[in-house]
């Protein structure tokens, strides 16, 4: 019984794990192909922060799978050794997943800030320095 | 451990090629060194990640565990560098 436990929840690790590895490349082909694009065509530096933001979420998306597949893997007791590699794996991964949602955030609030920079207030086309 | 076998630690190898080559071209693109660099990191971080999965052994988890404190730590100091330089007025003769 613990046999057959064991080999489904190997099989559900190696599926998930998967998800979450073909995410990132994806994510990481297509910011790259963004990036070329965006540098080809001379947009401007500040065309390549909406390309950083979504390789981003990206990588936090492929983060959750991983960080799913491992919680998967401690259904099963593993050895000792193989618990502390766990748990530095999942620490890594915790700990990106939490500055990679904070670096979005911040990013998200320069291209906001940036855009209402952009299109002045329409509603106040004489006041440019306003307040709050 | 090991569930995929190597392909991820070979893709890992390819989107690290990736990231140098998107590097280079931010860097030609822009002439901004400090963006060309987050882009080399970010990708680099993508090709962490995928070599996390491939198969984690204590070299492969300090080698990603290095390069996210390393991202971090460049990505404050540039930002901290970018604020500092923002407050300076610009020179004269433009």
């Amino acid at each position: 019984m613990e046999e057959l436990l064991a080999e489904v929840v190997g099989v559900l690790v190696t599926v998930v794990e998967a998800c979450g590895a073909a995410v990132i490349l994806v994510g990481a082909v297509w910011a790259f192909a963004r990036f070329v694009w965006v540098g080809v065509r001379g947009h401007g530096s500040r065309a390549f922060v909406p390309v950083r933001l979504t390789l981003g979420r990206f990588l936090a998306l492929g983060l959750e799978f991983q960080l799913a597949s491992d919680v998967l893997r401690t259904a099963v007791a593993p050895s000792f050794r193989e618990l502390g590699q766990l748990a530095a794996v999942a620490a890594i991964r915790t700990a990106l997943n939490y500055f990679l949602s904070r670096e979005i955030a911040e990013e998200r609030r320069q291209v906001a800030e940036e855009a209402r920079e952009a299109t002045p207030d329409p509603a106040a086309p004489e006041s440019p320095g306003r307040t709050a | 451990m090991t569930s995929l076998g190597p392909l991820p630690g070979t893709l890992a190898l390819l989107v690290s090629g990736l990231a140098l080559l998107a590097g280079a071209v931010a860097l030609v693109a822009t002439r901004r060194p400090a963006l060309a660099l987050g882009v080399l990191l970010d990708l680099l971080l993508a090709a962490g990640l995928l070599r996390l999965a491939a198969e984690p052994t204590w070299t492969s988890i300090a080698t990603a565990a290095a390069v996210v404190a390393l991202r971090r730590l460049i990505g404050a100091g540039l930002r901290a560098g970018g604020r500092v330089l923002a407050d300076v007025p610009p020179p004269a003769h433009r």
